[in-house]
């Protein structure tokens, strides 16, 4: 009501120079240079998927079954790091980057600064993870610290891929054709900066002896999620939701602030995985107060999000691109919240140390990151390629991973919840072994869900391939 | 000057913030913890037991097993709260965050077989039935007749080929020296274990 009557000058106008002219501009141009760069980068991030949810899936059985696959470079400590570790930096990464690599230039309104530094960059990528996950499954790690488990040989791959993206976005961004920088590209570009920091303070080694490499290690797997796959994500959203729905973000301030908030709180909360530990306990005090600061960015993502689509009900059943955005969102303000009540002592006593906060993981990880950039895939590449996927593929896609995912975290949360009321409770240890059986069954049957959910995913995506090099030159040979 | 229109402006300011951030609140607080001396009574590891650890990280042993103990009464079957001293030859660090099998800070004194361990570590199931733990049988070799000086096994027969017997490779022994060398020294008075 408010914002029919009185007109909100600042974003009123931020909306009328960047948005609006923005959506008309990205869809009246089709570039086929840059659509082949991006389905590179997401046909590598959905092979990456594939191979990183199936020893997911491996990794699941063996909690059942300890004896199966029991090979050397299939055993359950080395494939659990394959797993997480493909699945962040192969998928979530080389999708993330693919997806930027088209809205960072598109929300400048201009072209990216350099496409072959975009492809070098894949290359780089894609080496270490390949690399990385050989040496892994050789039993090479970088001392099982979770999520930096690449050796530091494939860090400078790592830092060297990040340093190209940041050179090739900020000059994009510099080169802009409108006044303003969008706040999708604060997001992004910031991401890029951060995690180039981060990786660099993660693999210095002249402050991480014993308890100090604790410190580095709570601070580093926190903010290898909370200052890349979220902000990164959520810049994505930032570009894509307007563009999809055609109308402006609800609020443009209310993103500004998510941004700055988001720095300040998610960089200093990292010992919250370090509760009753014997780091220092102010320390941990700090993250508990600020994990609840938290909440201030992630409400203002997730409740902007929502006023922006509110109303679209009709238009969801008709989409392919909102329903996993919807996912994505509402999984954004759940997860993040549960992350900061599971931040507090009193939670610490139940449930640290158990599948709970697997669950938890998978809950951010997959319904809210790998959800918003389905979104963003399904939403874009249509309309860069004029093909669309299979309409009954991409509704089996979603439900499989939307069915498994509330499966997987449903009986994670519960038998981790067991697992801690066993252990207040002083029963034997492995007791707790003994009662997640169940448990564990039925996260295999929804990480199964979900696994039959990328192979449908990797098939519309191929379905939506751009056409053949040749095939674009002569029809563009045509039109001149 | 104005984040909207500067990119220069903005992306520095967001940099140096999240740098300054980072040097306050982990690399300054790592530096401090870094230097705190070893808990009185801590030995260094033995060159076989160290090796034993390069092999516990290899396999990934502590995505299961945390090597830290809470002040919290459930972990008191697993020793006393672990001190910041307990962790000055720990590198990599490797307290874990996930309890899939017991927490190991002081299984050297919880359990001090190293015959166990050796059964253990070749089929966990051959000792604790419902255990989930792999097998890490290429540890071991399995031969007609031990050779001299080998450390046989001593195996159940349900859990090892009809006539064979198994022998312990020098990195099984190395592992288990490992998982004896994990002991947390006893502490005279409530202290954080730093200082002497």
């Amino acid at each position: 009501m408010a914002r029919q009557t009185v007109r909100r000058a600042p974003e009123a106008d931020l909306y009328k120079q960047s948005v609006a002219r923005l959506i008309t501009e990205t869809s009246a141009r089709e570039d086929p240079v840059l659509t082949r760069i991006l389905f590179q980068y997401l046909g590598w991030a959905a092979f990456w998927l594939v191979v990183g949810t199936l020893a997911g899936g491996i990794v699941a059985l063996k909690f059942r079954f300890p004896d199966f696959l029991d090979l050397p470079f299939l055993s359950f400590g080395r494939l659990r790091a394959i797993h997480t570790n493909t699945v962040f930096w192969g998928w979530t990464s080389l999708a993330m980057m693919g997806l930027a690599l088209y809205a960072v230039p598109r929300a400048s309104k201009t072209e990216l600064y350099s496409v072959k530094l975009a492809k070098i960059a894949l290359w780089l990528w894609n080496v270490m993870v390949l690399m990385g996950t050989l040496a892994l499954a050789s039993g090479i790690n970088n001392g099982n610290q979770e999520y930096r488990e690449y050796v530091w040989p494939l860090a400078l791959l790592f830092a060297a891929s990040l340093l190209l993206h940041v050179i090739n976005f900020y000059n994009t961004i510099a080169r802009r054709k409108m006044k303003e920088i969008y706040i999708s590209n604060w997001y992004i570009l910031s991401a890029f900066l951060w995690t180039l920091v981060l990786a660099t303070i993660a693999y210095l080694p002249w402050y991480q002896r014993g308890l100090g490499q604790t410190i580095i290690q709570g601070y580093y797997m926190h903010q290898g999620v909370g200052m890349w796959f979220t902000p990164t994500v959520v810049g994505l959203t930032y570009y894509f939701l307007p563009l999809f729905l055609n109308r402006p973000i609800y609020s443009y301030a209310l993103g500004v602030l998510g941004f700055w908030t988001q720095l300040v709180f998610y960089t200093i909360i990292g010992t919250h995985h370090f509760i009753f530990s014997p780091i220092p306990w102010l320390l941990q005090t700090i993250a508990i107060v600020f994990s609840v600061g938290m909440m201030v960015p992630v409400w203002a993502g997730t409740g902007n999000f929502l006023l922006t689509m509110k109303g679209i009900g009709g238009l969801i059943r008709r989409s392919y691109s909102l329903p996993f955005i919807l996912v994505g969102v509402i999984s954004y303000g759940l997860a993040s919240t549960q992350g900061t009540l599971e931040a507090f002592r009193t939670a610490n006593l139940t449930w640290h140390f158990t599948n709970f906060t697997v669950g938890h993981a998978h809950f951010t990880m997959y319904g809210f990151v790998a959800f918003l950039i389905w979104g963003g895939i399904y939403g874009l590449l249509p309309r860069l390629t004029g093909k669309e996927p299979p309409v009954k593929a991409v509704g089996v896609h979603f439900w499989m991973s939307t069915v498994g995912m509330a499966i997987y975290v449903a009986s994670l949360s519960v038998g981790g919840t067991l697992q801690g009321l066993l252990w207040s409770a002083q029963k034997p240890f492995l007791e707790s072994v003994v009662a997640m059986a169940p448990h564990w069954l039925w996260r295999a049957v929804g990480g199964m869900l979900m696994i039959l959910g990328h192979l449908v995913f990797a098939y519309n995506l191929y379905h939506m391939r751009p056409a053949a090099r040749s095939t674009v030159e002569a029809r563009s040979g045509r039109e001149q | 000057m104005n984040f909207h229109t500067n990119p220069r402006l903005l992306y520095l300011t967001s940099l140096l913030i999240f740098v300054a951030l980072s040097l306050a609140i982990a690399i300054y607080p790592a530096i401090e913890a870094s230097k705190v001396p070893p808990a009185p009574g801590l030995e260094p590891l033995s060159p076989s037991a160290q090796r034993g650890r390069e092999i516990y990280v290899a396999e990934g042993c502590s995505y299961c097993h945390t090597q830290q103990v809470r002040p919290l009464p459930q972990d008191q079957i697993f020793g006393r709260p672990s001190a910041p001293g307990d962790f000055a030859y720990s590198t990599p660090q490797l307290l874990g965050t996930e309890r899939t099998g017991p927490d190991l800070a002081n299984v050297g004194n919880r359990q001090p077989s190293s015959t166990w361990h050796l059964i253990h570590l070749y089929n966990p199931r051959a000792v604790v039935r419902e255990s989930i733990m792999p097998a890490y049988w290429w540890y071991f070799q399995r031969k007609d007749q031990a050779g001299p000086g080998e450390v046989v096994v001593p195996v159940p027969d349900a859990w090892k080929p009809k006539g064979k017997v198994v022998v312990a490779t020098p990195d099984a022994l190395a592992l288990v020296d490992y998982l004896l060398a994990l002991k947390q020294p006893a502490v005279s008075a409530p202290s954080t274990g730093a200082g002497k």
